[in-house]
């Protein structure tokens, strides 16, 4: 039933939203007159796996890295970007309903769509499946703000829309020394974790552990940020700061040492439990600390039952 | 053990109005350091605590805690009240000390948590 | 009650003090300051801390002796001091929740607050 109320008020902001709602506009081109061998370099650096091609603002093509690789297995990487790029390719407008986008990526199994203005034709963005769901997800958020006792799910999204793999990513920002906002991110990213439709002890496990390391940015450091990775295998997260850096990481991680000043003592935190606890709910651990650089904790969480149907 | 007997036992006062009394209360915890209470291996249902700031509401949040009791007469502010409403957290105040609280609920039949499940 | 007593019906592990002497009642915190303020001569403390100030704490409010919940161990500076004042210090695996549960079952009880 609730699934039922779910899946139906996804459909609805799927005519509601528009492309240009949700489409990246921070895009990356590259001119038909390129050499292959170039082509790497912005594919790589940006990590995508294709481009649109641009000449005078007009859209010409779009190439990808299979386009690069059959390149590299054939030893033409000399060859321009438009001897190898799609040309009849399938685009989509700025202000055309979701619902147009989320059929083409069903007719055509592509990765992504260009999106153009229907006025001038101009390339203004691109859409990929991952934006069409974080784009419903942040809706539904401002759709309903205490939706939990709703308890709808928006797992349904994998099944409606998507039928290749997606990988989610969500990023939060984490202020140092404040202890008044310290567990917004965390507690943010559970929110999201369950509306994915994760299972409870998924969520609680990965809650905890961001938590911890969250509580870790706010208490030693000036600030950081979280970045979640979530695809149909597992969770990642990694939690980076810019120092101070811890001087021993195997210290660190021993149950019971902290340096925790009396703010944090006092603020029920600094008894040494965060790392070890962090260790215990997670599959995957791995942190790597500069003095006076920062520090990287990555931790994995794996889904073996991916979706949580009941 | 129901909410509303959790009420009575503990001479409570609620804080975030009213309560789904069907919410069951199965397993209890007291602790005054929250990376303690993370620790558990399974969700508690109860956290009485003798701290009030708003990572004891952040921490009941992500351990799946439902219902946490300020010990001692200690008033939280409106700030912790309003995240605990906002994340369906029931809060409860009581003028007894931990002590007596978690020995009221453990004698009416109310379940602690084990620390050492975890690493099984 | 005396501490002799608890200390056979919990099976807990005595690590320093004199363990004959009576209980008054029971007092379970893990922020010293709250004890400073709140405990009361002839309490038995439940805590987590482990830190040698427990000891000053103890010492300080008169209480009958500490019990360190989840298996923790103290430090070692801590059991020094602890054994140099004549502070009982009892270990159990038992959490707060549960240690609790059971000293009140065999009619220890908190202090009451006005
Ligand atoms: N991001 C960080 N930057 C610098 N130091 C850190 C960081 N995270 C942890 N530490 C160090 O590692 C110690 C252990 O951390 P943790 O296990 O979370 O326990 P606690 O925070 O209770 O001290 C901290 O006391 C601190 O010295
Ligand atoms: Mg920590």
């Amino acid at each position: 039933m609730d699934n039922n109320k779910t899946t139906t008020k996804i459909q609805e902001l799927t005519y509601e939203l528009k492309i240009d709602d949700v489409m990246c506009k921070n895009i990356e081109t590259v001119s038909s007159k390129m050499p292959i061998s170039q082509l790497r370099d912005v594919l790589y650096k940006k990590r995508i796996s294709g481009v649109p091609v641009v000449n005078d603002d007009k859209l010409v093509g779009i190439v990808s890295i299979e386009d690069f690789i059959k390149c590299m297995e054939q030893e033409e990487m000399d060859a321009l970007v438009e001897d190898k790029m799609t040309k009849n390719i399938k685009t989509l407008y700025a202000d055309e309903p979701l619902v147009h986008a989320v059929k083409k990526f069903e007719k055509y199994g592509f990765g992504r769509f260009p999106v153009l203005s229907r006025k001038d034709k101009k390339l203004v963005g691109i859409i990929t499946k991952s934006d069409i769901i974080k784009g419903i997800l942040k809706k539904l958020e401002s759709v309903y703000h205490d939706e939990e006792e709703r308890r709808y799910r928006a797992s349904h999204i994998f099944n409606d829309i998507v039928a290749d793999e997606v990988f989610l990513k969500f990023q939060y920002f984490v202020e140092g020394k404040n202890f008044d906002k310290a567990g917004e991110a965390s507690t943010g990213l559970k929110k999201t974790l369950y509306r994915l439709g994760l299972s409870p002890d998924i969520i609680r496990r990965a809650a905890i552990s961001t938590y911890e390391a969250e509580i870790n940015i706010v208490a030693y450091t000036d600030g950081g940020e979280i970045i979640a990775y979530i695809d149909p295998h597992q969770i990642k997260i990694i939690i980076i700061d810019k120092g101070p850096g811890i001087p021993d990481v195997e210290k660190a991680l021993q149950p019971g040492f902290s340096t925790a000043p009396g703010w944090v003592r006092e603020l029920g935190f600094g008894a040494g439990m965060g790392l070890p606890n962090i260790k215990k709910f997670t599959d995957k651990m791995t942190l790597r600390s500069t003095v006076e650089k920062g520090t990287h904790l990555e931790i994995i969480i794996k889904l073996s039952d991916y979706r949580n149907e009941d | 053990m129901k909410l509303m007997e959790i009420e009575e036992i503990l001479e409570a006062e609620v804080l975030t109005g009213e309560y789904d009394p069907e919410i069951e209360i199965e397993i209890g915890c007291s602790s005054d350091l929250m990376s303690e209470v993370l620790a558990y291996g399974e969700p508690c249902s109860i956290l009485l605590t003798g701290l009030t700031n708003i990572q004891v509401i952040n921490t009941a949040n992500v351990a799946d805690i439902k219902l946490v009791c300020f010990v001692m007469g200690k008033i939280p502010d409106e700030k912790i009240i309003n995240l605990a409403k906002k994340n369906d957290i029931t809060v409860f105040i009581t003028k007894l000390t931990t002590f007596e609280s978690c020995g009221r609920l453990y004698k009416n039949g109310l379940k602690s948590c084990s620390y050492f499940d975890l690493d099984k | 009650m005396n501490l002799k007593d608890i200390v056979k019906m919990l099976d807990l592990k005595v690590v320093s003090g004199d363990i004959d002497r009576e209980v008054s009642a029971g007092y379970s915190s893990d922020l010293l300051s709250d004890v400073i303020a709140n405990a009361q001569k002839d309490n038995i403390w439940i805590t987590l801390q482990i830190h040698v100030n427990i000891v000053a704490v103890a010492n300080l409010q008169e209480l009958a002796g500490i019990i360190l919940v989840n298996g923790r161990q103290p430090e070692q500076i801590t059991l020094k001091k602890a054994e140099q004042e004549n502070i009982p210090i009892l270990l159990t695996e038992l959490p707060t929740f549960e240690i609790v549960g059971k000293l009140y079952e065999m009619g220890i009880h908190g202090n009451s607050i006005n």
